[in-house]
């Protein structure tokens, strides 16, 4: 399961895996607007979640022999790179953790009404492309395909900046327009602004800084630095930009589907 | 066996030591200070039953610690090591279950407790409490008036029905054993049955700020009629302060200015009201302004904009009606 | 002294106030061109402090030159393994080395320093309690912006979160020395994150302090809002020191995970690995994770001032306790964070001295790690009378009391580990038996505070204060000293001197009793927490005055370790060999260790603790096979 034989079967994975996600979000999207059941809706995301997490950021990796025998190689060095990079998302999970804790307390089963759906499921739709593009760069690369790599970089490095603005300079203005502001002395809005303006901003910081990785090591593929051997800075990158991803997966529902909509 | 049977003695004695150790201090049988409410009895008696575990538990630690440290030194010279024991699974499994027997039944006698504590009386009294920086201040609904002295009748449970007005407090009367957080956008409560009468004083126990460490007020317990005669007292009181100075003296009360503000002159942590009024201030930014109408009117309202200098600008603005600002006005007027 | 202005600490500095002046200097251009007020009571407005703050920390780290080599790399240029350290003395201290030895020592050095600055504001404002009434804090003085009980909530509030930084930075002190030395590595795992977790502790608690000076705040450590919202812009300046800081401890536990997972000897399973890494295990996950939850609750809070966002505001339908919740979260397990090492030190150490295997290796092994996860599950014991929904309080109170068992386990062993030993007691060991009985005392004092009923007298008074001075100077001070005087040789090659180790313990551990038990006692009379004054009524005068000597003669102690510590470094007894005869691998080397540690890889062939048996000893070195370059 783990290794495929050739690059044609990887990227093909990549696509099938692409298409359930992309069916799993319109379900979502379908269940909140006529079901409103919350409980399915966190199933969809868990399910979203363990699939990005497997087919795209390879979690199995961890597990791999690593070439231990040898702590100078760079096999070993990459297996405990990746689990340092692990770590350090479990603990910006924690972030992402505490931030829905807040989420559910202050708002329970309502959100944000000023939110213009069609734009939410839009920008999700964008940074879900971008993913899949990730998947196929970093695909490319460990077969040493560099041309491919960096083709595909750039769509996700487009995407991923799509997003970004799409949430920092249409959203928000939209959002702040309809009212939903950050409440300066505001009691109507209650938290709710400041809950959006807080998750998204958040998010919004790691897919800049999701961003500003891509463009590294697209500059240094560029360079020629990167082998099929020897990418791990790339598969870094990837695999935090599908961390970005991973954890839109659980807030896109949490602001804009569970509960009900209050202005 | 020799060592056992020796440590088995001491631990004994150690124990029986500590724990009348700590009865002769005044404290195995019952918490500090004197108990004065009904809920205090389930809560000293979980205490006592604590102090008897705590000595003992003591006793088995210390006692075979400070007995190896004796017995088995290393003498001079002496380079041997120790018997070679890794462990033994049988002596692990005991002294991991039989604590963990006795965490459970505490934390049943814990629970049980609470609840003794927290048992409802239907006909207990209402007293609304308002936290403020730095004050309490007493609502009786069923007299409607308001007081800065808790007056309660003994053996009789009420529910204080506490709010705050800005950060969070913490009502606490040592001698009624319990303690409550008073937290602004909700009310929370505070059941008590005072069983002995006396003069007691509650103490906010959350840090609220500079002068958190004198936010005490009264609590009195009397005896059935004598509370009678103090609610016919006040009320009579409220009754003759129906002047403006009257009211302004129950809206400084009422809003916790007295908290900041004294009115004989001694310092706190905002000027004092003695002799304010007519008074010419230096102000921070180094100007003068003799007080008036206007500045008072200013200073509840916008407080930070003309500070008295020696004075931090820590004083929230306070949204008050026209009337309720000229009857305090009237008030200060009368501090001379 | 020229060596001073060209270090990295100096270059780190001089950056951190360009930074500061530029971040400010920005958001007041700003506002100034918005028409906003540019200035106020402390020259700049809060935004422009906390933009400059920020960038401080930032500048710090780039002009120490910390992240030199990542820098490199992203520009695509390689750099070595490792960079080779010529510096010696206090040039290699206040430099960036990437050797975990020289910032383990690091580490420990800025520790120290903040004890003896956390120290001092609690001599300052143990004095004042000494009597009732305000001596010289009072309303009309005035200091930074502050009137006497201002700076006295201010100092109180320090004291808490300096000494909590220093205990995060202390262990991470002896993990980063002894961790890799114990593990048989060359290093850790990743060199230059570790220096950057060190460095970033700098600028850190330069924030925390500057807070002194921009108003204070009010709030205690916790900073619970709505009180927090209100205090000045020194509460803006203690929240970005400790998210700071925080980010040191999140990424100094990563690495130190990484490293034990990836970097063992051969043959060290994980039932033979040495104690003190399980300690550093269980400690390292909860930092790891749940510091991330004291860093996103203070952010709010900032955010709630800076931008109005109402989160924990009750008028705009936020809520108090959850903050609460968000904090206690961290800051419960923060104990066991505080703790665990310290009671790894006092399990590693004792069989050592005691001269007998360590009893039941598993049991204490698994004890730390059933700690850490309970440790998890019971932050809400800290909010028994918050207002928070009643039915929550009876779970947590059997969570909490279930801490006890993995914490007996500890105990009982460590009894019988001392059983039918050949004890001997040197200064380390007589302070690894003052931490056992002191932690005794802490967990003794435990149980009234977690079951509900009898919280709700205790909860918030000096009872408390006893309660947990007795649990962190058990678990963190008393190990904290018994390692630095243990590894001392390993790092100097010289003893520290033993007569006046000798007189520290026996001065500090009386006084310590008598602070603490003094403590409990008035907390119980109705002596409050955070408090300038008190109640002349109360009649604790006289406790109050026995407590603040007994403070004093800490203070004094610690001074006399101070000098014992400095001076042994220059002039200490000769010490290059296996000094306390350990079986630990880092002592069948001589002294001082040398920059890649081991020459010659160790295999491990035997138990760890195995004294009293003849057998080959718990490792054995390698030989490099002939005509091999290693």
């Amino acid at each position: 399961m783990a290794h495929l034989k050739d690059k044609a079967s990887a990227l093909g994975q990549g696509v099938v895996i692409f298409v359930y996600l992309a069916i799993l979000t319109l379900i979502e999207f379908f269940v909140a607007v006529t079901f409103k059941s919350v409980s399915l809706l966190i199933v969809i995301a868990i399910i979203k979640a363990a699939l990005v997490m497997y087919y795209y950021m390879h979690i199995y990796k961890l597990n791999e022999n690593d070439g231990s025998d040898d702590p100078h190689s760079y096999a070993f060095k990459t297996g405990t790179n990746r689990l340092g990079l692990w770590l350090f998302l479990l603990s910006d999970g924690f972030v992402f953790a505490g931030l829905l804790v807040m989420r559910s307390n202050l708002l329970g089963l309502t959100h944000p009404g000023a939110l213009d759906q069609v734009l939410g499921l839009a920008v999700t739709a964008v940074l879900l492309v971008s993913s899949f593009f990730m998947n196929r760069g970093e695909t490319a690369m460990a077969y040493g395909d560099v041309k491919g790599f960096m083709n595909n970089t750039l769509i996700t490095f487009v995407l991923g900046l799509g997003f970004f603005l799409g949430v920092v300079l249409v959203e928000w203005p939209e959002a702040a327009h309809k009212g939903l502001t950050v409440a300066f002395g505001n009691p109507t809005t209650g938290p709710m602004g400041g809950v959006f303006y807080m998750m998204t901003g958040m998010h919004a910081f790691h897919v800049f800084t999701g961003l500003v990785f891509l463009g590294i090591v697209w500059n240094n593929a560029r360079k020629g630095l990167y082998t099929a051997e020897k990418h791990f800075p790339v598969e870094a990158a990837a695999v935090y930009w599908h961390f970005v991803d991973l954890v839109w997966i659980f807030f896109y529902p949490a602001l804009y589907l569970i509960g009900t909509a209050v202005k | 066996m020799g060592h056992f049977v020796i440590v088995g003695v001491l631990v004994v004695v150690m124990a029986v030591l500590t724990y009348f150790g700590l009865d002769a201090a005044g404290l195995a049988t019952q918490m500090h200070p004197v108990a004065a409410s009904a809920q205090a009895a389930p809560i000293d008696q979980l205490w006592h039953w604590e102090v008897m575990v705590i000595s003992f538990l003591f006793a088995l630690i210390v006692v075979p610690m400070m007995y190896s440290l004796v017995v088995f030194r290393q003498k001079k010279g002496e380079m041997k090591d120790g018997e070679h024991m890794e462990g033994n699974a049988n002596l692990e499994i005991a002294w991991t279950v039989i604590p963990l027997i006795i965490v459970v039944v505490f934390a049943y006698f814990g629970a049980y407790s609470l609840g003794e504590v927290r048992r409802v009386d239907p006909n207990a009294m209402v007293i609304n409490v308002t936290g403020q920086q730095f004050s309490w201040t007493f609502e009786y609904p069923e007299y409607g008036f308001i007081t800065t002295e808790l007056h309660l009748p003994v053996d009789r449970q009420v529910v204080l029905k506490m709010q705050s007005t800005d950060v969070i407090h913490s009502f606490w009367v040592p001698e009624f054993r319990i303690k409550q957080d008073v937290v602004p956008g909700r009310i929370t409560e505070y059941r008590v049955t005072p069983t002995l009468e006396g003069s007691y004083k509650v103490r906010c126990a959350e840090l609220c700020g500079t002068s958190h460490a004198y936010m005490e007020n009264p609590v009195i317990v009397v005896s059935g009629e004598e509370y009678e005669t103090w609610v016919a007292e006040q009320i009579k009181i409220a009754e003759a302060s129906k002047t403006p100075e009257g009211q302004g003296k129950i809206l400084a009360t009422q809003y916790g200015c007295v908290g900041c503000h004294s009115a004989d002159g001694s310092p706190m942590t905002g000027p004092t009201w003695f002799g304010l009024f007519g008074k010419t201030e230096n102000l921070s930014d180094g100007s003068t302004y003799t007080v008036d109408e206007a500045y008072i009117t200013e200073s509840i309202k916008e407080p930070t904009a003309k500070v008295v200098e020696g004075f931090a600008p820590v004083m929230p603005p306070y949204n008050l009606t026209d009337e309720e600002i000229a009857n305090i006005i009237a008030y200060i007027k009368t501090l001379k | 002294m020229k060596g001073f202005f060209s270090s990295a600490l100096a270059r780190g500095l001089f950056w951190q106030v360009i930074g500061t002046l530029a971040g400010a200097g920005l958001v007041t251009g700003i506002r100034a061109a918005m028409g906003l007020s540019a200035t106020a009571t402390f020259f700049f407005t809060e935004p422009a402090w906390v933009l400059g703050g920020f960038l401080g920390a930032l500048s710090f780290l780039v002009g120490s030159g910390v992240m030199d080599d990542w820098i490199k790399w992203m520009r695509g240029i390689d750099t070595p393994d490792h960079h080779e350290d010529h510096r010696t003395g206090v040039d290699k201290f206040i430099n960036v080395s990437l050797d975990h030895k020289v910032i383990g020592i690091q580490y420990t050095i800025v520790a120290l320093l903040l004890i003896a600055i956390g120290g001092l504001f609690a001599l300052i404002f143990r004095t004042e309690l000494a009597a009732s009434e305000l001596q010289f804090l009072t309303m009309d003085m005035k200091l930074f912006g502050q009137n006497g009980p201002q700076l006295y909530n201010t100092l109180m509030s320090l004291h808490g979160m300096v000494m909590i930084v220093s205990i995060l930075l202390g262990i991470a002190g002896i993990i980063n020395y002894a961790v890799p030395l114990l593990l048989g590595a060359q290093d850790m795992a990743f060199p230059r994150l570790n220096a950057f977790s060190f460095w970033i502790a700098v600028p850190a608690a330069i924030l925390l302090l500057s807070s002194l000076f921009l108003g204070g705040f009010d709030t205690g450590w916790t900073g619970y809002p709505p009180l927090s919202t209100r205090a000045p812009v020194g509460m803006q300046m203690f929240f970005l020191g400790v998210f700071v800081a925080g980010w040191s401890s999140i990424l100094g536990s990563l690495n130190v995970l990484v490293t034990v997972i990836r970097m063992r000897a051969k043959g060290m399973t994980a039932m033979r690995m040495p104690i003190f890494v399980w300690a550093s295990i269980a400690t390292s996950i909860i930092a790891l994770t749940a510091t991330q939850f004291i860093g996103l609750s203070f952010q709010l809070v900032m955010f709630q001032r800076l931008f109005g966002m109402g989160f924990f505001d009750p008028a705009k339908g936020g809520n108090p306790v959850l903050f609460q919740h968000l904090f206690w979260f961290y800051s419960h397990p923060a104990v066991y964070v505080f703790i665990l090492p310290g009671l790894g030190v006092i399990s590693e150490l004792l069989p050592v001295f005691v001269r007998k295997p360590l009893f039941g290796y598993r049991w204490i092994a698994m004890s730390s790690l059933g700690i850490a996860l309970v440790g998890f599950v019971v932050w809400a014991h800290h909010m028994f009378t918050s207002g928070m929904n009643e039915y929550l309080r009876v779970p947590f109170m059997y969570s909490t009391l279930l801490v006890a068992v993995p914490t007996g386990v500890k105990f009982f062993s460590w009894v019988a580990t001392l059983w039918k030993g050949k004890i001997s007691t040197p200064t380390p060991m007589l302070f690894v038996l003052g931490a056992i009985i002191v932690f005794l005392m802490g967990g003794l004092s435990g149980p009234p505070n977690a079951t509900v009923s009898t919280d709700l007298h205790l909860h918030d008074t000096y009872f408390i204060v006893g309660h947990f001075h007795d649990t962190i100077f058990g678990g963190f001070v008393f190990p904290f000293f018994a390692a630095i005087y243990y590894w001392f040789p390993k790092a100097t090659g010289r003893k520290m001197n033993e007569t006046l180790g000798k007189i520290h313990f026996w001065l500090m551990t009386p006084s310590f009793f008598i602070l603490t038990f003094g403590m409990m006692y008035i907390g119980l009379i109705g002596m409050r927490r955070r408090i300038a004054d008190y109640d002349p009524a109360l009649g604790i005068d006289g406790a109050h005055l026995v407590l603040t000597i007994a403070a004093f003669a800490i203070a004094l102690s610690v001074l006399i370790f101070f000098y014992n510590f400095f001076n042994s470094i220059k002039n200490g007894e000769k010490a290059e060999g296996n000094v306390w005869n350990s079986r630990s691998p880092e002592w069948q080397v001589p002294s001082p260790m040398p920059a890649h540690n081991y020459e010659k890889p160790f295999e491990v062939v035997g138990e760890p603790y195995d004294y009293g048996l003849n057998d080959g000893g718990y490792v054995k070195f390698i030989e490099p096979a002939k005509g091999s370059k290693h």
